[in-house]
Protein backbone atom coordinates (compact mmCIF):
# COMPACT_ATOMS: atom_id res chain seq x y z
CA UNK A 1 0.00 0.00 0.00
CA UNK A 2 2.87 2.36 0.78
CA UNK A 3 4.21 2.18 -2.75
CA UNK A 4 0.85 3.17 -4.26
CA UNK A 5 0.38 6.79 -5.22
CA UNK A 6 -2.72 8.63 -4.11
CA UNK A 7 -5.38 8.91 -6.82
CA UNK A 8 -7.71 11.10 -4.81
CA UNK A 9 -6.46 13.51 -2.17
CA UNK A 10 -8.92 15.29 0.09
CA UNK A 11 -7.27 18.05 2.08
CA UNK A 12 -9.01 19.73 5.01
CA UNK A 13 -12.30 19.95 3.14
CA UNK A 14 -15.09 21.83 4.88
CA UNK A 15 -18.63 22.54 3.77
CA UNK A 16 -21.02 24.72 5.73
CA UNK A 17 -24.71 25.21 5.04
CA UNK A 18 -25.57 28.35 6.96
CA UNK A 19 -24.76 27.54 10.57
CA UNK A 20 -24.48 23.80 9.95
CA UNK A 21 -21.06 22.32 9.24
CA UNK A 22 -21.96 19.26 7.18
CA UNK A 23 -18.35 18.30 6.45
CA UNK A 24 -15.74 19.53 8.90
CA UNK A 25 -12.05 19.63 7.90
CA UNK A 26 -12.00 16.13 6.47
CA UNK A 27 -8.73 14.89 5.03
CA UNK A 28 -8.22 11.56 3.32
CA UNK A 29 -6.29 9.88 0.57
CA UNK A 30 -7.41 7.12 -1.71
CA UNK A 31 -4.60 5.14 -3.24
CA UNK A 32 -4.57 4.06 -6.86
CA UNK A 33 -6.23 0.65 -7.06
CA UNK A 34 -7.74 0.76 -3.59
CA UNK A 35 -11.20 -0.33 -2.52
CA UNK A 36 -12.18 2.07 0.22
CA UNK A 37 -15.39 2.28 2.19
CA UNK A 38 -16.89 5.43 3.61
CA UNK A 39 -19.44 4.81 6.33
CA UNK A 40 -21.23 6.73 8.99
CA UNK A 41 -24.64 7.06 10.59
CA UNK A 42 -27.45 9.00 8.90
CA UNK A 43 -26.61 12.66 8.63
CA UNK A 44 -22.88 12.08 9.08
CA UNK A 45 -22.04 14.02 5.93
CA UNK A 46 -21.27 11.08 3.63
CA UNK A 47 -23.45 12.27 0.79
CA UNK A 48 -22.25 15.86 1.21
CA UNK A 49 -18.62 14.71 1.01
CA UNK A 50 -19.54 12.70 -2.06
CA UNK A 51 -21.18 15.76 -3.63
CA UNK A 52 -18.09 17.83 -2.85
CA UNK A 53 -15.88 15.29 -4.64
CA UNK A 54 -18.15 15.13 -7.68
CA UNK A 55 -18.57 18.91 -7.78
CA UNK A 56 -22.33 19.05 -7.26
CA UNK A 57 -21.78 21.16 -4.14
CA UNK A 58 -18.88 23.64 -3.96
CA UNK A 59 -16.50 23.37 -1.00
CA UNK A 60 -16.43 26.13 1.62
CA UNK A 61 -12.70 25.57 2.09
CA UNK A 62 -10.12 22.91 1.39
CA UNK A 63 -8.79 21.21 -1.71
CA UNK A 64 -9.57 18.00 -3.56
CA UNK A 65 -7.09 16.62 -6.07
CA UNK A 66 -7.48 13.82 -8.60
CA UNK A 67 -4.16 12.34 -9.74
CA UNK A 68 -2.42 15.49 -8.56
CA UNK A 69 -4.78 17.90 -10.34
CA UNK A 70 -6.96 20.20 -8.25
CA UNK A 71 -10.61 19.56 -9.07
CA UNK A 72 -12.26 21.82 -6.51
CA UNK A 73 -14.07 24.63 -8.28
CA UNK A 74 -14.69 22.61 -11.44
CA UNK A 75 -18.19 21.92 -12.77
CA UNK A 76 -19.56 18.38 -12.23
CA UNK A 77 -19.23 17.54 -15.93
CA UNK A 78 -15.58 18.62 -15.93
CA UNK A 79 -14.87 16.43 -12.92
CA UNK A 80 -16.64 13.51 -14.61
CA UNK A 81 -14.48 14.01 -17.70
CA UNK A 82 -11.36 13.87 -15.56
CA UNK A 83 -12.26 10.35 -14.61
CA UNK A 84 -14.67 10.21 -11.68
CA UNK A 85 -17.64 7.97 -12.39
CA UNK A 86 -20.51 7.72 -9.97
CA UNK A 87 -23.82 6.14 -9.14
CA UNK A 88 -26.57 7.73 -7.10
CA UNK A 89 -28.09 6.98 -3.75
CA UNK A 90 -31.64 6.73 -5.10
CA UNK A 91 -30.90 5.04 -8.41
CA UNK A 92 -31.00 7.63 -11.16
CA UNK A 93 -31.26 5.94 -14.52
CA UNK A 94 -32.94 7.44 -17.60
CA UNK A 95 -36.24 5.51 -17.52
CA UNK A 96 -37.63 6.51 -20.94
CA UNK A 97 -34.48 5.51 -22.79
CA UNK A 98 -33.35 2.04 -23.82
CA UNK A 99 -30.76 0.20 -21.75
CA UNK A 100 -28.16 0.69 -24.47
CA UNK A 101 -28.93 4.40 -24.84
CA UNK A 102 -28.63 4.82 -21.07
CA UNK A 103 -25.17 3.31 -21.07
CA UNK A 104 -24.07 5.23 -24.18
CA UNK A 105 -24.37 8.47 -22.21
CA UNK A 106 -21.40 7.39 -20.07
CA UNK A 107 -18.81 7.45 -22.88
CA UNK A 108 -20.70 10.22 -24.72
CA UNK A 109 -19.81 12.59 -21.89
CA UNK A 110 -16.14 12.11 -22.70
CA UNK A 111 -16.43 13.01 -26.38
CA UNK A 112 -16.69 16.44 -27.92
CA UNK A 113 -20.25 15.71 -29.05
CA UNK A 114 -20.61 18.57 -31.52
CA UNK A 115 -24.09 19.22 -32.86
CA UNK A 116 -23.02 18.99 -36.49
CA UNK A 117 -21.67 15.46 -36.07
CA UNK A 118 -25.06 13.73 -36.51
CA UNK A 119 -25.52 15.68 -39.75
CA UNK A 120 -22.51 13.86 -41.17
CA UNK A 121 -20.14 16.80 -40.84
CA UNK A 122 -17.87 15.44 -38.09
CA UNK A 123 -15.42 13.66 -40.36
CA UNK A 124 -13.27 10.69 -39.38
CA UNK A 125 -12.75 11.83 -35.78
CA UNK A 126 -16.49 11.85 -35.07
CA UNK A 127 -16.92 8.47 -36.74
CA UNK A 128 -14.11 7.04 -34.59
CA UNK A 129 -15.71 8.53 -31.49
CA UNK A 130 -19.08 7.02 -32.38
CA UNK A 131 -17.47 3.61 -32.77
CA UNK A 132 -15.73 4.07 -29.45
CA UNK A 133 -19.03 4.96 -27.74
CA UNK A 134 -20.70 1.88 -29.21
CA UNK A 135 -17.84 -0.35 -28.13
CA UNK A 136 -17.61 1.07 -24.60
CA UNK A 137 -21.37 0.79 -24.12
CA UNK A 138 -21.48 -2.80 -25.41
CA UNK A 139 -18.51 -3.80 -23.25
CA UNK A 140 -20.05 -2.25 -20.15
CA UNK A 141 -23.38 -4.00 -20.77
CA UNK A 142 -21.60 -7.30 -21.27
CA UNK A 143 -19.60 -6.69 -18.08
CA UNK A 144 -22.77 -6.42 -15.96
CA UNK A 145 -24.63 -9.09 -17.93
CA UNK A 146 -27.29 -6.88 -19.48
CA UNK A 147 -26.44 -7.42 -23.16
CA UNK A 148 -29.67 -9.31 -23.78
CA UNK A 149 -31.73 -6.39 -22.47
CA UNK A 150 -29.90 -3.74 -24.55
CA UNK A 151 -33.00 -2.70 -26.47
CA UNK A 152 -35.42 -2.82 -23.55
CA UNK A 153 -36.72 0.37 -22.04
CA UNK A 154 -34.74 1.00 -18.84
CA UNK A 155 -37.97 1.53 -16.89
CA UNK A 156 -38.97 -2.08 -17.63
CA UNK A 157 -35.95 -3.62 -15.90
CA UNK A 158 -36.24 -5.15 -12.45
CA UNK A 159 -34.88 -3.12 -9.53
CA UNK A 160 -31.75 -5.23 -9.22
CA UNK A 161 -30.97 -4.95 -12.93
CA UNK A 162 -31.48 -1.20 -12.84
CA UNK A 163 -28.73 -1.05 -10.19
CA UNK A 164 -26.36 -2.85 -12.54
CA UNK A 165 -27.48 -0.60 -15.40
CA UNK A 166 -26.46 2.42 -13.37
CA UNK A 167 -23.07 0.88 -12.62
CA UNK A 168 -22.64 -0.05 -16.30
CA UNK A 169 -23.36 3.55 -17.31
CA UNK A 170 -20.59 4.75 -15.00
CA UNK A 171 -18.20 1.98 -16.15
CA UNK A 172 -18.80 2.78 -19.82
CA UNK A 173 -17.21 6.18 -19.17
CA UNK A 174 -14.02 4.29 -18.20
CA UNK A 175 -13.53 6.09 -14.90
CA UNK A 176 -10.27 6.17 -12.94
CA UNK A 177 -12.26 6.36 -9.72
CA UNK A 178 -15.69 4.83 -9.32
CA UNK A 179 -17.82 6.13 -6.47
CA UNK A 180 -20.81 4.02 -5.52
CA UNK A 181 -23.38 5.73 -3.32
CA UNK A 182 -25.23 3.15 -1.23
CA UNK A 183 -25.23 0.47 -3.94
CA UNK A 184 -26.74 -2.18 -1.68
CA UNK A 185 -29.79 -0.14 -0.68
CA UNK A 186 -32.96 -2.06 -1.47
CA UNK A 187 -31.19 -5.31 -2.33
CA UNK A 188 -31.79 -8.56 -0.51
CA UNK A 189 -29.00 -10.60 1.06
CA UNK A 190 -28.30 -12.75 -1.98
CA UNK A 191 -28.27 -9.76 -4.31
CA UNK A 192 -26.00 -7.88 -1.93
CA UNK A 193 -23.43 -10.65 -1.85
CA UNK A 194 -23.53 -10.89 -5.65
CA UNK A 195 -22.93 -7.16 -5.81
CA UNK A 196 -20.08 -7.49 -3.32
CA UNK A 197 -18.42 -10.09 -5.51
CA UNK A 198 -18.89 -7.88 -8.56
CA UNK A 199 -17.36 -4.82 -6.88
CA UNK A 200 -14.41 -6.90 -5.73
CA UNK A 201 -13.93 -8.17 -9.29
CA UNK A 202 -13.92 -4.62 -10.66
CA UNK A 203 -11.35 -3.64 -8.07
CA UNK A 204 -9.32 -6.73 -8.92
CA UNK A 205 -9.12 -5.48 -12.51
CA UNK A 206 -7.41 -2.33 -11.23
CA UNK A 207 -10.34 0.04 -10.80
CA UNK A 208 -10.19 2.31 -7.75
CA UNK A 209 -13.50 2.19 -5.90
CA UNK A 210 -14.93 4.35 -3.16
CA UNK A 211 -17.97 2.81 -1.59
CA UNK A 212 -20.30 5.03 0.38
CA UNK A 213 -22.57 2.99 2.61
CA UNK A 214 -24.95 3.47 5.46
CA UNK A 215 -25.00 -0.23 6.19
CA UNK A 216 -21.70 -1.51 7.59
CA UNK A 217 -21.86 -5.16 6.60
CA UNK A 218 -21.07 -4.82 2.88
CA UNK A 219 -18.23 -2.40 3.54
CA UNK A 220 -16.70 -4.56 6.26
CA UNK A 221 -16.90 -7.57 3.98
CA UNK A 222 -15.11 -6.23 0.90
CA UNK A 223 -13.14 -3.06 1.70
CA UNK A 224 -9.44 -3.00 2.45
CA UNK A 225 -9.81 0.28 4.25
CA UNK A 226 -12.73 2.00 5.90
CA UNK A 227 -13.22 5.64 6.78
CA UNK A 228 -15.89 6.61 9.25
CA UNK A 229 -17.67 9.96 9.29
CA UNK A 230 -19.80 11.19 12.17
CA UNK A 231 -21.29 14.68 12.45
CA UNK A 232 -19.16 15.85 9.55
CA UNK A 233 -15.83 14.74 11.03
CA UNK A 234 -13.67 11.80 10.16
CA UNK A 235 -13.54 9.79 13.38
CA UNK A 236 -11.74 6.68 12.18
CA UNK A 237 -9.70 5.43 9.25
CA UNK A 238 -8.23 1.96 9.06
CA UNK A 239 -8.81 -1.67 8.22
CA UNK A 240 -12.32 -3.03 8.82
CA UNK A 241 -11.07 -4.90 11.90
CA UNK A 242 -9.52 -1.76 13.39
CA UNK A 243 -12.57 0.34 12.70
CA UNK A 244 -14.92 -2.22 14.22
CA UNK A 245 -12.96 -2.11 17.49
CA UNK A 246 -12.79 1.68 17.54
CA UNK A 247 -14.65 3.09 20.51
CA UNK A 248 -15.55 6.34 18.79
CA UNK A 249 -17.10 4.38 15.92
CA UNK A 250 -19.11 2.21 18.28
CA UNK A 251 -20.28 5.32 20.08
CA UNK A 252 -21.29 7.01 16.86
CA UNK A 253 -23.26 3.98 15.68
CA UNK A 254 -24.75 2.97 19.01
CA UNK A 255 -25.03 6.47 20.36
CA UNK A 256 -23.67 5.66 23.85
CA UNK A 257 -22.32 8.87 25.32
CA UNK A 258 -19.97 7.40 27.91
CA UNK A 259 -17.94 5.46 25.36
CA UNK A 260 -17.38 8.52 23.20
CA UNK A 261 -14.46 9.90 25.21
CA UNK A 262 -12.33 6.79 24.76
CA UNK B 1 -35.46 4.43 -39.75
CA UNK B 2 -36.14 1.01 -41.20
CA UNK B 3 -35.78 0.91 -45.00
CA UNK B 4 -39.35 -0.26 -45.48
CA UNK B 5 -40.76 2.61 -43.43
CA UNK B 6 -38.53 5.03 -45.32
CA UNK B 7 -39.69 3.77 -48.73
CA UNK B 8 -43.30 3.84 -47.55
CA UNK B 9 -42.95 7.44 -46.34
CA UNK B 10 -41.32 8.57 -49.58
CA UNK B 11 -44.04 6.90 -51.66
CA UNK B 12 -46.81 8.36 -49.51
CA UNK B 13 -45.35 11.89 -49.71
CA UNK B 14 -44.89 11.58 -53.49
CA UNK B 15 -48.43 10.22 -53.96
CA UNK B 16 -50.04 12.97 -51.87
CA UNK B 17 -48.01 15.66 -53.64
CA UNK B 18 -48.96 14.31 -57.07
CA UNK B 19 -52.62 14.05 -56.06
CA UNK B 20 -52.60 17.64 -54.80
CA UNK B 21 -51.04 18.98 -57.98
CA UNK B 22 -53.33 16.95 -60.24
CA UNK B 23 -56.45 17.97 -58.33
CA UNK B 24 -55.86 21.56 -59.39
CA UNK B 25 -57.38 22.76 -56.11
CA UNK B 26 -55.43 25.83 -55.00
CA UNK B 27 -57.18 25.64 -51.65
CA UNK B 28 -55.93 22.10 -51.01
CA UNK B 29 -52.39 23.10 -52.05
CA UNK B 30 -52.51 26.10 -49.71
CA UNK B 31 -53.59 23.87 -46.83
CA UNK B 32 -50.77 21.46 -47.67
CA UNK B 33 -48.21 24.31 -47.61
CA UNK B 34 -49.46 25.45 -44.21
CA UNK B 35 -49.35 21.88 -42.93
CA UNK B 36 -45.74 21.45 -44.11
CA UNK B 37 -44.65 24.71 -42.46
CA UNK B 38 -46.21 23.46 -39.24
CA UNK B 39 -44.40 20.15 -39.64
CA UNK B 40 -41.08 22.06 -39.49
CA UNK B 41 -42.29 24.10 -36.52
CA UNK B 42 -43.56 21.11 -34.59
CA UNK B 43 -40.51 18.98 -35.31
CA UNK B 44 -38.20 21.75 -34.11
CA UNK B 45 -40.33 22.39 -31.02
CA UNK B 46 -40.36 18.67 -30.33
CA UNK B 47 -36.55 18.57 -30.51
CA UNK B 48 -36.35 21.10 -27.68
CA UNK B 49 -39.36 20.04 -25.66
CA UNK B 50 -39.93 16.35 -26.38
CA UNK B 51 -36.32 15.23 -26.78
CA UNK B 52 -34.31 17.65 -24.63
CA UNK B 53 -37.13 18.24 -22.11
CA UNK B 54 -37.11 22.05 -22.21
CA UNK B 55 -40.69 23.18 -22.28
CA UNK B 56 -40.86 26.26 -24.48
CA UNK B 57 -44.02 28.34 -24.73
CA UNK B 58 -42.68 30.96 -27.10
CA UNK B 59 -41.83 29.01 -30.22
CA UNK B 60 -44.35 30.87 -32.39
CA UNK B 61 -42.60 34.15 -31.59
CA UNK B 62 -39.36 32.82 -33.09
CA UNK B 63 -41.38 31.70 -36.11
CA UNK B 64 -42.44 35.37 -36.25
CA UNK B 65 -38.86 36.58 -36.01
CA UNK B 66 -38.00 34.44 -39.04
CA UNK B 67 -41.06 35.63 -40.96
CA UNK B 68 -40.32 39.30 -40.25
CA UNK B 69 -36.61 38.87 -40.99
CA UNK B 70 -37.46 37.38 -44.40
CA UNK B 71 -40.20 39.93 -45.11
CA UNK B 72 -38.06 42.93 -44.17
CA UNK B 73 -34.96 41.68 -45.96
CA UNK B 74 -36.90 41.09 -49.16
CA UNK B 75 -39.14 44.19 -49.14
CA UNK B 76 -36.56 46.70 -47.85
CA UNK B 77 -33.34 45.35 -49.35
CA UNK B 78 -34.82 43.53 -52.33
CA UNK B 79 -33.08 40.25 -51.48
CA UNK B 80 -34.42 37.11 -53.15
CA UNK B 81 -36.04 34.22 -51.31
CA UNK B 82 -32.90 32.10 -51.71
CA UNK B 83 -30.95 34.65 -49.68
CA UNK B 84 -33.63 35.52 -47.14
CA UNK B 85 -34.36 31.86 -46.35
CA UNK B 86 -30.96 31.05 -44.79
CA UNK B 87 -30.64 34.57 -43.38
CA UNK B 88 -34.02 34.30 -41.64
CA UNK B 89 -32.85 31.01 -40.12
CA UNK B 90 -29.59 32.54 -38.92
CA UNK B 91 -31.20 35.72 -37.55
CA UNK B 92 -33.73 33.64 -35.62
CA UNK B 93 -31.02 31.29 -34.38
CA UNK B 94 -29.09 34.31 -33.12
CA UNK B 95 -32.23 35.58 -31.33
CA UNK B 96 -32.70 32.15 -29.82
CA UNK B 97 -29.08 32.06 -28.72
CA UNK B 98 -29.44 35.45 -26.98
CA UNK B 99 -32.59 34.25 -25.23
CA UNK B 100 -31.00 30.93 -24.27
CA UNK B 101 -27.88 32.42 -22.66
CA UNK B 102 -29.57 33.83 -19.55
CA UNK B 103 -32.54 31.44 -19.34
CA UNK B 104 -30.83 28.03 -19.58
CA UNK B 105 -29.96 27.94 -15.91
CA UNK B 106 -33.66 28.14 -15.06
CA UNK B 107 -35.23 24.79 -14.34
CA UNK B 108 -38.34 23.24 -15.84
CA UNK B 109 -41.45 25.39 -15.59
CA UNK B 110 -39.48 28.53 -14.71
CA UNK B 111 -37.87 28.18 -18.10
CA UNK B 112 -41.31 27.64 -19.66
CA UNK B 113 -42.61 30.84 -18.06
CA UNK B 114 -39.52 32.76 -19.22
CA UNK B 115 -40.03 31.63 -22.83
CA UNK B 116 -43.72 32.58 -22.58
CA UNK B 117 -42.76 36.08 -21.43
CA UNK B 118 -40.02 36.50 -24.02
CA UNK B 119 -42.35 35.26 -26.76
CA UNK B 120 -44.95 37.84 -25.82
CA UNK B 121 -42.28 40.55 -25.61
CA UNK B 122 -41.17 39.75 -29.15
CA UNK B 123 -44.75 39.92 -30.47
CA UNK B 124 -45.45 43.15 -28.59
CA UNK B 125 -42.24 44.64 -29.96
CA UNK B 126 -43.21 43.66 -33.52
CA UNK B 127 -46.70 45.08 -32.99
CA UNK B 128 -45.55 48.43 -31.62
CA UNK B 129 -42.41 49.14 -33.62
CA UNK B 130 -44.56 50.50 -36.42
CA UNK B 131 -41.78 52.49 -38.08
CA UNK B 132 -39.87 49.29 -38.80
CA UNK B 133 -42.46 46.51 -38.94
CA UNK B 134 -45.62 48.50 -39.82
CA UNK B 135 -47.08 47.12 -36.59
CA UNK B 136 -50.56 45.58 -36.65
CA UNK B 137 -51.01 46.50 -40.32
CA UNK B 138 -48.45 43.85 -41.15
CA UNK B 139 -46.19 43.64 -44.16
CA UNK B 140 -47.72 43.01 -47.57
CA UNK B 141 -46.26 42.52 -51.00
CA UNK B 142 -43.59 40.04 -49.92
CA UNK B 143 -42.15 38.65 -53.17
CA UNK B 144 -43.05 35.03 -53.82
CA UNK B 145 -40.64 32.16 -54.35
CA UNK B 146 -39.15 31.96 -57.83
CA UNK B 147 -37.25 29.03 -59.29
CA UNK B 148 -35.62 29.77 -62.66
CA UNK B 149 -38.22 32.42 -63.33
CA UNK B 150 -41.16 30.17 -62.42
CA UNK B 151 -43.51 31.06 -59.60
CA UNK B 152 -46.94 30.15 -58.34
CA UNK B 153 -48.59 27.66 -56.03
CA UNK B 154 -46.95 24.59 -57.54
CA UNK B 155 -43.50 26.10 -57.10
CA UNK B 156 -44.40 27.13 -53.55
CA UNK B 157 -45.55 23.63 -52.67
CA UNK B 158 -42.48 21.94 -54.10
CA UNK B 159 -40.02 24.35 -52.49
CA UNK B 160 -41.76 24.14 -49.11
CA UNK B 161 -41.84 20.36 -49.42
CA UNK B 162 -38.11 20.26 -50.17
CA UNK B 163 -37.33 22.57 -47.24
CA UNK B 164 -39.51 20.44 -44.97
CA UNK B 165 -37.82 17.22 -46.01
CA UNK B 166 -34.34 18.67 -45.41
CA UNK B 167 -35.39 20.12 -42.03
CA UNK B 168 -37.06 16.92 -40.89
CA UNK B 169 -34.04 14.90 -42.00
CA UNK B 170 -31.71 17.15 -39.99
CA UNK B 171 -33.94 17.00 -36.91
CA UNK B 172 -34.24 13.23 -37.32
CA UNK B 173 -30.44 12.91 -37.39
CA UNK B 174 -30.07 15.12 -34.34
CA UNK B 175 -32.68 13.08 -32.47
CA UNK B 176 -31.52 9.61 -33.48
CA UNK B 177 -27.83 9.77 -32.74
CA UNK B 178 -25.58 9.75 -29.72
CA UNK B 179 -26.06 13.51 -29.68
CA UNK B 180 -29.78 12.85 -29.35
CA UNK B 181 -29.09 10.42 -26.49
CA UNK B 182 -27.34 13.28 -24.73
CA UNK B 183 -30.41 15.47 -25.23
CA UNK B 184 -32.70 12.72 -23.91
CA UNK B 185 -30.46 12.34 -20.88
CA UNK B 186 -31.06 16.04 -20.16
CA UNK B 187 -34.79 15.49 -20.36
CA UNK B 188 -34.67 12.48 -18.07
CA UNK B 189 -32.32 13.89 -15.43
CA UNK B 190 -30.02 16.80 -16.24
CA UNK B 191 -28.00 16.64 -13.00
CA UNK B 192 -27.30 12.99 -13.60
CA UNK B 193 -26.32 13.75 -17.21
CA UNK B 194 -23.79 16.27 -15.87
CA UNK B 195 -22.33 13.61 -13.61
CA UNK B 196 -21.70 11.56 -16.79
CA UNK B 197 -19.64 14.39 -18.26
CA UNK B 198 -22.26 16.14 -20.38
CA UNK B 199 -22.14 19.91 -20.37
CA UNK B 200 -25.86 20.42 -19.83
CA UNK B 201 -25.91 24.19 -20.23
CA UNK B 202 -23.99 24.06 -23.50
CA UNK B 203 -26.27 21.35 -24.88
CA UNK B 204 -29.42 23.24 -23.88
CA UNK B 205 -28.23 26.48 -25.50
CA UNK B 206 -27.28 24.55 -28.63
CA UNK B 207 -30.53 22.69 -29.02
CA UNK B 208 -32.61 25.80 -28.37
CA UNK B 209 -30.60 27.74 -30.95
CA UNK B 210 -30.98 24.95 -33.50
CA UNK B 211 -34.74 24.77 -32.95
CA UNK B 212 -34.98 28.53 -33.40
CA UNK B 213 -33.04 28.22 -36.66
CA UNK B 214 -35.72 25.88 -37.99
CA UNK B 215 -38.50 28.11 -36.66
CA UNK B 216 -36.87 30.93 -38.64
CA UNK B 217 -36.80 28.78 -41.78
CA UNK B 218 -40.50 28.04 -41.30
CA UNK B 219 -41.15 31.77 -40.85
CA UNK B 220 -39.39 32.64 -44.10
CA UNK B 221 -41.38 29.98 -45.95
CA UNK B 222 -44.60 31.38 -44.51
CA UNK B 223 -43.72 34.99 -45.40
CA UNK B 224 -42.81 34.19 -48.98
CA UNK B 225 -45.67 31.79 -49.66
CA UNK B 226 -48.43 33.95 -48.16
CA UNK B 227 -47.08 37.33 -49.32
CA UNK B 228 -48.51 38.98 -46.22
CA UNK B 229 -47.66 38.67 -42.52
CA UNK B 230 -48.94 40.36 -39.38
CA UNK B 231 -48.17 39.87 -35.66
CA UNK B 232 -51.43 37.94 -35.20
CA UNK B 233 -49.90 34.75 -36.63
CA UNK B 234 -47.19 34.50 -33.97
CA UNK B 235 -49.01 34.90 -30.68
CA UNK B 236 -49.01 32.66 -27.63
CA UNK B 237 -51.99 30.70 -28.97
CA UNK B 238 -49.89 29.48 -31.89
CA UNK B 239 -47.17 28.28 -29.49
CA UNK B 240 -49.80 26.30 -27.62
CA UNK B 241 -51.08 24.88 -30.92
CA UNK B 242 -47.51 23.73 -31.71
CA UNK B 243 -47.23 22.13 -28.29
CA UNK B 244 -50.56 20.39 -28.88
CA UNK B 245 -49.31 19.05 -32.21
CA UNK B 246 -46.20 17.68 -30.49
CA UNK B 247 -48.23 16.05 -27.71
CA UNK B 248 -50.74 14.49 -30.12
CA UNK B 249 -47.96 13.18 -32.37
CA UNK B 250 -45.83 12.12 -29.43
CA UNK B 251 -43.19 13.92 -27.38
CA UNK B 252 -39.72 13.19 -28.70
CA UNK B 253 -40.91 11.63 -31.97
CA UNK B 254 -40.06 13.12 -35.37
CA UNK B 255 -42.71 11.24 -37.39
CA UNK B 256 -45.12 12.04 -34.56
CA UNK B 257 -44.40 15.75 -35.01
CA UNK B 258 -45.19 15.50 -38.69
CA UNK B 259 -48.42 13.59 -38.21
CA UNK B 260 -49.54 15.72 -35.25
CA UNK B 261 -49.02 18.89 -37.29
CA UNK B 262 -50.84 17.51 -40.32
CA UNK B 263 -53.81 16.28 -38.25
CA UNK B 264 -54.23 19.58 -36.43
CA UNK B 265 -53.95 21.69 -39.61
CA UNK B 266 -56.10 19.50 -41.82
CA UNK B 267 -58.80 18.60 -39.27
CA UNK B 268 -59.97 22.19 -38.64
CA UNK B 269 -60.00 22.76 -42.41
CA UNK B 270 -62.22 19.72 -42.91
CA UNK B 271 -64.53 21.09 -40.23
CA UNK B 272 -64.60 24.58 -41.69
CA UNK B 273 -68.34 24.21 -42.35
CA UNK B 274 -68.91 23.87 -38.61
CA UNK B 275 -67.80 27.44 -37.95
CA UNK B 276 -66.15 28.20 -34.64
CA UNK B 277 -67.04 24.79 -33.28
CA UNK B 278 -63.99 23.51 -35.17
CA UNK B 279 -61.63 24.95 -32.55
CA UNK B 280 -63.54 22.97 -29.94
CA UNK B 281 -62.77 19.90 -32.03
CA UNK B 282 -59.05 20.66 -31.70
CA UNK B 283 -59.44 20.77 -27.94
CA UNK B 284 -61.35 17.49 -28.00
CA UNK B 285 -58.56 15.85 -30.01
CA UNK B 286 -56.00 16.94 -27.41
CA UNK B 287 -58.20 15.82 -24.54
CA UNK B 288 -58.94 12.40 -26.04
CA UNK B 289 -55.30 12.01 -26.92
CA UNK B 290 -54.09 12.61 -23.36
CA UNK B 291 -56.82 10.34 -22.06
CA UNK B 292 -56.40 7.37 -24.41
CA UNK B 293 -52.97 7.88 -25.95
CA UNK B 294 -50.88 9.33 -23.13
CA UNK B 295 -47.72 9.01 -25.21
CA UNK B 296 -49.35 10.51 -28.29
CA UNK B 297 -49.17 8.49 -31.48
CA UNK B 298 -45.44 7.67 -31.36
CA UNK B 299 -44.09 9.37 -28.26
CA UNK B 300 -41.26 8.36 -25.98
CA UNK B 301 -42.68 9.99 -22.87
CA UNK B 302 -46.26 10.35 -21.75
CA UNK B 303 -47.42 13.94 -21.60
CA UNK B 304 -48.58 13.53 -18.02
CA UNK B 305 -45.29 12.02 -16.87
CA UNK B 306 -43.53 14.85 -18.66
CA UNK B 307 -45.61 17.49 -16.89
CA UNK B 308 -45.11 15.76 -13.55
CA UNK B 309 -41.36 15.66 -14.10
CA UNK B 310 -41.33 19.37 -14.92
CA UNK B 311 -43.19 20.21 -11.73
CA UNK B 312 -41.09 17.87 -9.61
CA UNK B 313 -37.89 19.55 -10.75
CA UNK B 314 -39.35 22.92 -9.87
CA UNK B 315 -40.08 21.58 -6.41
CA UNK B 316 -43.83 21.83 -7.00
CA UNK B 317 -44.53 18.21 -7.80
CA UNK B 318 -47.04 15.79 -6.51
CA UNK B 319 -45.35 12.54 -5.56
CA UNK B 320 -45.00 9.62 -7.91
Amino acid sequence: MVAMSALLEIEAVTRRFGGLTAVDAVSAEIAQGALVGLIGPNGAGKTTLFNLISGVTPVTSGTIRLAGETITGLEPYQIARRGIGRTFQNLRIFPNMTVFDNVSVGPLGHTRNFWWEPLGLGGARAAAEREQITKSARDALARVGLSAEANELAANLSYGKRKYLEIARALAGRPRLLILDEPAAGLNERETSELARFIRELNGEGLTVLLVEHDMSLVMEICQRVMVLASGRKIADGTPAEVQRDAAVLAAYLGTEDEAHA
Amino acid sequence: MKPLALIGTVLAVAAVTAALLLSGSSYAVQVAITALIFVILTASLNLVTGTAGLMTLGHAAFYGVGAYAAALLSTKLGLSFWVTLPLAGLVTAFFGFLVALPTMRLTSIYFAVATLAIGEMIVVAITNWTGFTRGPMGIRGIPSITVFGHEGLTVNLLVVLAATLVSVWAIWRLTHSYYGNGLRALREDDQCAEAMGLNAVRLKIEVFTIACFFAGIAGALFAHTSGYISPESFRFGESILLLTMAVVGGLGSVPGSAIGAIILIVLPELLRGAGNVRMVAVGVVLFLCILFLPKGLFGEVSALAFARNQLRRAGLGWSR
